[in-house]
């Protein structure tokens, strides 16, 4: 892994937002890379930044200092070439399961036809053949989900920024939209960059995970995740994988006492 | 909408008994019996009080008098005349004001500093009571259809854009910053994510616009006007006489309900995805 290329490197990114009184610094200084094909997770404190990350990455907001180098190439961000994924599943409600998938392939101005074929052959390659003129109100959860993982995939963004996509649904869908997502990645060859608060989840699916300390955020320590199982369920059962997720824990742990204990923090440790 | 939230209020108070053990009355059929006798006891009552001489039939009319002008009007075509003309005017002057004002409010979305320059106007020129406009609509627009159409637009304008402005501004952030994830434009932002998210708030103004367009046909009427159920009303009370007066308010009662049901229907086809919904009500 250390031998693939480095597809985006985050250098130095600082941002601070104004806060009452003082300004908060959010970001301050933080670096890493992300290689070729790459899965990485990010994990770290509630409120430490991670989601400013992506939002700097996507192109919603602009950092104070710092640069975005991707593929060797100075950027301003990355939008509209990356797959952006959140904890909600941000569909359209007045838009069918067909046209929340054809959304991106609109807005880079595909041909109608072409955008409606390739969104069916999504739509059946992952179970969902049948529930195109479906309105988002009369899916599932997972459903849902799924939806807006065909809808990031299909515009094939160099990078997929997911944002703890997963942590709305129960665990057994949970599982299997894992599942679905690493299957998808090897499929289409695509890197991945995973916010997650929950542990067990980023050492099941990573290659690498990064740890970030408490706010403002800078990188703690990355630590290469050695399972060669694919599926997340054969990873969970993998015998290093307790090790890892005694390490991450105990780093995440010695975080928690920097600062009092939010609200989301103890079901982080807790899963 | 406002109807649904209204049911689903009510099926949230119910007690769970009674919501088990459904009343006789409680089904279609039953309810329909009991509205129509409490208007038929109604109806009695005052046509009782009228021969027994404790109602005035100068000040009030009475029922049998208001049904046989209702027929003799119906028969002789001019109910139907006077329904069409106030009718057109209301339904013109909603159209006009409803679309001029929904897009001028959602344009304002396009730039915050325009709608911040013009905010205070639009408060200010809101707060007049739009009817005080009406002697000055007709000094410029005369007596005929255009200034009782010009009154409705006054009236439903700035309802429509204050909605669509509003609607504008609450439209999801988060549907928009993932479009913006996607290389979106302004351009395709707006019509791809603000524009849709408003169409039901727009949607529940109709309801409200529907009626001060009825409001603006009117009143247009009685001012100044030689058709309409408005002229119709204004005139048969200048003369005392109230069961005509009766015809053109049971008839505008008429018009306001069918309105209501024809914007019901709109509503169901232009926001499916809404609608749909709702079959997963909450029966408690």
């Amino acid at each position: 892994m250390a031998s693939a290329p480095v597809q985006l490197s985050v250098r130095n990114i600082h941002k601070a937002f104004a806060g009452r009184g003082a300004e908060v610094r959010v970001l301050d200084g933080l670096s890493f890379d992300i290689h070729e094909q790459d899965f990485v997770s990010i994990i770290g404190p509630s409120g430490c930044g991670k989601t400013t990350i992506f939002n700097i990455i996507a192109g919603l907001i602009e950092p104070d200092a710092g640069s975005l180098v991707y593929r060797g190439e100075d950027i301003a961000s990355l939008r509209g070439r990356v797959g952006y994924m959140m904890q909600k599943d941000l569909l359209f409600p007045w838009r069918t399961v067909l046209g929340n998938v054809l959304l991106g392939l609109e807005m880079r101005g595909v041909a109608h036809r072409d955008a409606v074929e390739r969104a069916r052959e999504h739509l059946a390659a992952f179970g969902l053949a049948g529930f195109e003129n479906a309105y988002p109100k009369t899916l599932s959860g997972g459903m849902r989900q799924r939806v807006a993982l065909i809808r990031t995939l299909i515009m094939d963004p160099g990078i997929l920024l997911l944002d703890e996509p997963f942590s709305a649904l129960d665990y057994q869908t949970r599982l299997y939209l894992e599942g679905l997502l690493k299957q998808a990645v090897e499929t289409f060859h695509k890197t991945v960059v995973l916010v997650t608060h929950d542990i067990d989840e980023a050492v099941a699916l990573s290659k690498r995970v990064v740890v970030l300390s408490g706010r403002p955020a800078r990188v703690k320590t990355v630590h290469d995740i050695e399972i060669a199982e694919s599926s997340p369920i054969a990873a969970r059962s993998d015998r290093r994988f307790a090790g890892y997720f005694r390490t991450l824990c105990g780093e995440l742990d010695i975080q928690t006492e920097a600062k009092p204990p939010e609200t989301k923090q103890p079901e982080a440790i807790a899963s | 909408m406002t109807l649904i939230a209204a049911e689903k209020s009510a099926a949230l108070q119910q007690p769970r008994a009674a919501s088990r053990k459904r009343s006789l009355f409680d089904t279609m059929i039953g309810r329909g019996l009991l509205q129509a006798g409490a208007v038929a006891v109604l109806l009695l009552l005052w046509q009782f009080g009228v021969r027994i001489g404790w109602v005035s039939e100068f000040l009030f009319g009475s029922p049998s008098g208001v049904f046989v002008v209702f027929l003799r009007m119906a028969a002789n075509g001019q109910l139907l005349s006077d329904t069409a003309y106030t009718l057109f005017e209301a339904i013109l002057g909603f159209v006009i004001g409803t679309i001029s004002g929904s897009v001028a409010g959602l344009a304002l979305w396009y730039s915050i500093f325009v709608a911040r320059l013009v905010e205070p106007f639009i408060v200010a020129i809101n707060s007049v009571p739009k009817i005080a406009l009406a002697p000055i609509i007709i000094l410029w627009f005369g007596t005929g259809l255009v200034s009782k159409v010009a009154l409705a637009v006054s009236l439903t304008a700035l309802v429509a854009l204050i909605a669509a402005y509003q609607a504008a501004k609450d439209a999801d952030t988060d549907l928009q910053a993932l479009l913006i994830s996607m290389g979106a434009t302004k351009h395709q932002i707006f019509w791809k994510a603000v524009v849709p998210s408003t169409i039901p708030p727009i949607i529940a103004t109709f309801r409200i616009n529907i009626g001060f367009g009825l409001v603006g046909a009117v009143v247009g009427e009685f001012i100044s006007s030689q058709r309409g159920l408005g002229h119709l009303i204004y005139n048969a009370s200048s003369f005392y006489d109230l069961n005509t007066v009766w015809v053109g308010l049971f008839v505008l009662m008429l018009v306001g309900f069918a309105l209501y049901y024809v914007i019901d229907a709109v509503e169901r086809l232009l926001i499916p995805w809404k609608v749909s919904g709702t079959v997963h009500q909450v029966q408690v």
